[in-house]
């Protein structure tokens, strides 16, 4: 939906890119995407919690990932969300298409 | 972005999950978000900071989340549709709170959105909806007044258009199928089928040369007829029938919806076009002419045709035309011609129908104004919590739109009854009106309608309500908030509400008059206690005249000998039954000349009683006697007006008359009274210029032969039951051949003759009284409105010293001005506009005084009594309690 993204730091759309690919090796939590993006992107990229859930809820929505209550670590129930086949695609599209346009922007950047 | 086709099913799929899941979506919401914060606590912990500053920087560390979970629930639902729910909930709150402004204002659209329910689908049935022909558009009539041989000679000679011809139709003798019947059929040209293009259900229609004499013994019945008469037998085809006494073969059967002219007709015969009968074939009837135009040809060229046709047909007559002879014939759509001269009618309805509506419109919009005016303190919360202009406005507007689509449902309810009225004042014989109906395509425009009506009643109080002046709303409360253009548009539209009422008044007050007119106008005959039966034999039957004379001369003898009858008469027509025997006349030195052929007399055959038992008065000479037989010198009684036109100042007693066909002078004996014949407000139509009687033994139709189908009239001592069927079985026993009619009192007959201008009538009180109605509570509305406006105001000037007389006069003159200033706007109005009603109107003037000034006093009346009890309520108002509330 035509909805701005609250995340002003990042390309529009990359957050849910992110995610996805955050989600790629297995189940998380939201601390945990949120821990993990920050920590990967050596702080670079601090996501707020008040983009964080509404971007899960889109990812729900759309059917690309799916929730699932259990224990965390310190065994408090949390909800885990995991990668379905339509979030794979989608994260394999995405990803082609952000390739394209940094590549692109880079081109652009480069030229003399 | 660009999803893919399964990303959006699934996306439509979950949202609807989620819609029904949302409450636990929420808590499971906030339980992640909850575990979130305490990590961030733990973690904040482990740094090292105190518990209390832990939690806090947790807290903290979270931000904004409400505007996050609050982008959460909109992804959970249907966010404009259960907005639009919403405002739907709250706008029936509003209205079971009060209900009787609810009832009325619903009422109020029904009446106005019925009404055009009913309207529109006639003028979708009648004017609309094309003729079910193919290519309709290219049919046309010809205009003007045609013989037989003219069908002919225009066929050969036209190369614009396919040229055929329908007769007027009569009544044919059905014999053979049980008892008689009077079936009515037209003959057509046997191209007529073809010109329409309409193809029969069964069978076939009429070939080419099928009209030509000795081949045109063929029928094709009306889909109707052979359901009812035939019970649908289809072995019927190639049987034969009798008709009118000739046996006719039946060769086809039209579909359901066939009615050509006009849905009377139950059958087609062969119109016989056969130049050896001199008489039928160039005179006798006329026969309207109807065409297809030719692939290429415009109606233009048509009309230049036709008139090259008619000026060289002229001169083929074998006696001498006037010259203007159909010098005005042309064409015209074939629709157009159809409907006739309901279009009139149907346009007066129209126009009453979308005053109402009017009305009603402009009372739901006031009263809107003044609720919304009233609401002004609630409106100013809401914007107050944070609602924005258009907010507000759709909220109100939702509340307008849905007591127009509530209204306009009971409005198609209502209409389907208002239909069934309109239906019983047009003739039944308009083509289409049996189709007319409330189908989808009508409910959708109706639907638009209440639709535009809701949105167009609601704008104006939806824009008054949304410009509230935040701080002295509240704090004033609707007391003594002003909003004055708005309060002199409701003085506007309730005047404007009355101006209309006044045109609809005035113009049943109009209508009422012509019908007391009606009432009390001299028919010029006495219908009391006589009844009537019609018995109508073939006109074979009366080939040998002595045959007939004594035929109905035993007739008479049997009937005065039944118990209970004090007098019997015969004739061939009464008066207003519809009937209309004329005869072209010689009058004795009145040459015809080109300009002036030979006039048209009605012609009444009658037996020596029937003017006596009329009550119709003698005014000079003698009447009939027995003695006036078959072999006497032949006689006539001629009619007073008759008198006075062909010989003025002169006894015309003495004078003679004598049918164009016949050598013998017919000598004038007496004068008698003049009889509303035709019509109770016309007597006789124009082109019948004089009307005589002739003794039944004498009597001649124009083809020479005496009349066949007659009417027995009898007075009878005391009415009942078994007089009626005495009667009748006297007169099915004459003849089981020939059908007999029912038995009909003659003051029936009369006031059937005027049944579609009482309904027409009613219809019209009915729009009237609604508009009264609908005045009375806007006025009503807008002076109590006023009231509340001014309770602070009028506790004010009580308290300083006005009398109650004074405020009651004061309210009460505020409230008649805007009657006055709409009485005196309907008052023009209706002046100009109740001409078009003249045709309707009998014996008074469209612009009649007295109906005006008893218009204004009724008006008038009603505005003060609706006044005058908000007015009294003012002049109760308690100046302690009035001044305290502020």
């Amino acid at each position: 939906m035509g909805r701005p993204q609250p995340t002003s730091e990042l390309l529009p759309g990359t957050l849910d890119l992110l995610i996805l690919r955050t989600l790629a090796p297995g189940p998380m939590h939201g601390y945990g995407i949120a821990q993990r993006l920050k920590q990967v992107s050596e702080d670079v990229l601090q996501v707020g919690e008040s983009s964080l859930y509404p971007a899960l809820q889109r990812l729900l929505l759309n059917g690309w990932v799916k929730p699932e209550w259990g224990a965390s670590e310190n065994n408090r129930r949390a909800r885990y969300y995991t990668l379905t086949a339509a979030g794979r695609k989608q994260l394999a599209r995405e990803r082609e298409e952000f390739d394209r346009v940094i590549g692109a922007i880079q081109k652009v950047l480069d030229m003399v | 972005m660009s999803w893919s086709v399964a990303t959006r099913l699934a996306r439509a799929w979950h949202r609807l999950v989620f819609r029904w899941r949302r409450v636990e979506l929420a808590r499971d919401l906030a339980e992640e978000i909850e575990f979130h914060r305490a990590l961030h606590q733990n973690a904040n912990r482990r740094a090292g900071l105190l518990p209390q500053a832990a939690l806090e920087l947790s807290h903290r560390q979270m931000g904004n989340l409400t505007l996050a979970s609050e982008e959460c629930r909109d992804m959970w639902s249907f966010m404009r549709l259960e907005r639009f729910l919403q405002d739907l909930r709250y706008a029936a709150r509003m209205f079971a709170r009060t209900p009787g402004f609810t009832a009325i204002a619903v009422l109020s659209l029904a009446v106005g959105i019925g009404g055009n329910a009913a309207m529109f689908s006639l003028v979708d049935a009648l004017l609309v909806r094309p003729l079910p022909y193919p290519h309709p558009d290219r049919l046309i009539r010809i205009t003007g007044i045609d013989p037989r041989a003219a069908v002919s000679a225009f066929q050969q000679q036209s190369r614009t258009m396919d040229i055929a011809a329908s007769s007027v139709g009569s009544d044919f003798n059905l014999t053979g199928q049980g008892e008689a019947a009077r079936i009515f059929g037209t003959a057509v040209s046997a191209n007529l089928f073809s010109v329409l293009a309409a193809p029969a259900a069964r069978g076939r229609t009429f070939q080419t040369g099928e009209d030509a004499p000795g081949r045109d013994a063929v029928v094709v019945l009306s889909y109707s007829l052979w359901k009812t008469r035939f019970d649908g037998d289809p072995s019927i085809l190639g049987r034969v029938i009798a008709l009118d006494g000739m046996h006719r073969q039946v060769i086809g059967i039209m579909p359901a919806g066939f009615s050509y002219p006009s849905s009377k007709v139950q059958l087609w015969i062969p119109l016989r076009l056969d130049p050896s009968n001199f008489l039928e074939y160039w005179g006798g009837e006329f026969v309207p002419l109807v065409a297809r135009l030719r692939p290429g040809a415009t109606v233009q060229q048509a009309r230049s045709e036709i008139h090259a046709l008619v000026e060289r047909f002229r001169k083929t007559f074998p006696y001498p035309m006037a010259r203007d002879w159909n010098a005005d014939a042309t064409a015209i759509p074939l629709q157009q011609d159809l409907v006739g001269d309901i279009r009139g009618k149907l346009i007066i309805l129209l126009a009453s129908v979308g005053l109402v509506l009017l009305i009603a419109c402009v009372n739901v919009a006031s009263l809107l104004l003044s609720r919304a005016t009233a609401r002004r303190k609630e409106i100013a919360l809401r914007v107050a919590l944070g609602a924005s202009r258009l907010r507000i406005i759709r909220q109100l507007m939702t509340e307008s739109v849905l007591l127009a689509l509530v209204g306009g449902g009971l409005g198609i309810l209502l209409g389907m009854s208002v239909l069934s009225i309109f239906k019983s004042v047009l003739p039944s014989s308009t083509p289409g009106l049996a189709q007319a109906g409330i189908d989808w395509q009508v409910a959708g425009a109706i639907a638009a309608l209440a639709l535009a009506t809701g949105l167009a009643f609601g704008f104006a109080p939806a824009l008054s309500a949304s410009q509230v002046d935040l701080s002295s709303s509240i704090k004033s409360g609707s007391q003594r908030s002003t909003g004055t253009v708005w309060t002199r548009l409701r003085s506007w539209l309730i005047a404007s509400e009355v101006a209309f009422t006044v045109v609809l008044v005035v113009s049943s007050g109009l209508l009422i008059r012509s019908l007391y007119s009606l009432s009390e106008a001299n028919p010029g005959f006495e219908p009391a206690r006589i009844l009537t039966v019609r018995i109508s034999p073939d006109q074979s039957a009366c080939t040998k005249r002595p045959a007939c004379i004594a035929l109905y001369g035993g007739l008479l003898e049997r009937a005065d000998k039944v118990p209970g009858v004090e007098d019997a008469a015969l004739a061939n027509t009464v008066p207003l039954d519809g009937e209309l025997p004329t005869l072209a006349v010689d009058v004795e030195r009145h040459p015809k000349s080109a300009d002036f052929p030979a006039p048209m007399f009605w012609a009444g055959a009658v037996s020596p009683d029937y003017l006596r038992m009329l009550r119709i008065p003698l005014l000079s000479g003698r009447r009939f006697t027995e003695a006036d037989g078959e072999k006497s010198a032949p006689v006539v009684l001629i009619s007073a007006a008759t008198a006075r036109r062909f010989w003025p100042g002169e006894n015309p007693v003495g004078k003679h008359v004598k049918s164009t066909d016949e050598s013998q002078w017919r000598t004038v004996v007496g004068v008698v009274g003049d009889v509303r014949q035709f019509r109770l407000s016309q007597g006789l139509p124009n082109w019948v210029a004089g009307a005589m009687y002739m003794p039944y033994p004498q009597a001649v139709r124009q083809d020479g032969q005496i009349p066949a189908a007659m009417t027995l009239l009898v007075r009878a001592s005391a009415a009942g039951e078994g007089l009626v069927t005495r009667i009748r079985q006297l007169a099915v026993d004459q003849d089981p051949d020939a059908p007999v009619g029912q038995v009909q009192p003659l003051e029936q007959v009369v006031s059937a003759s005027i049944a579609d201008f009482r309904s027409t009538i009613r219809v019209f009180i009915s729009f009237a009284a609604a508009a009264i109605l609908l005045a009375a509570i806007g006025i009503y509305g807008l002076v109590s409105y006023w009231v509340t406006q001014r309770t602070y105001e009028i506790g004010l000037r009580v308290a300083i010293g006005a009398t109650r007389q004074r405020i009651l006069s004061m309210i009460l003159a505020q409230g008649l001005r805007v009657a006055l200033y709409g009485i005196g706007a309907g008052l023009v109005a209706a002046l100009a506009l109740t001409r078009f009603l003249a045709s309707l109107l009998y014996g008074v003037q469209a612009s009649d005084p007295l109906t005006f000034l008893a218009v204004t006093a009724l008006v008038l009346g009603v505005a003060i009594t609706a006044t005058a009890f908000p007015a009294w309520r003012a002049a109760r108002i308690d100046p302690v309690r009035s001044l305290r509330v502020e």
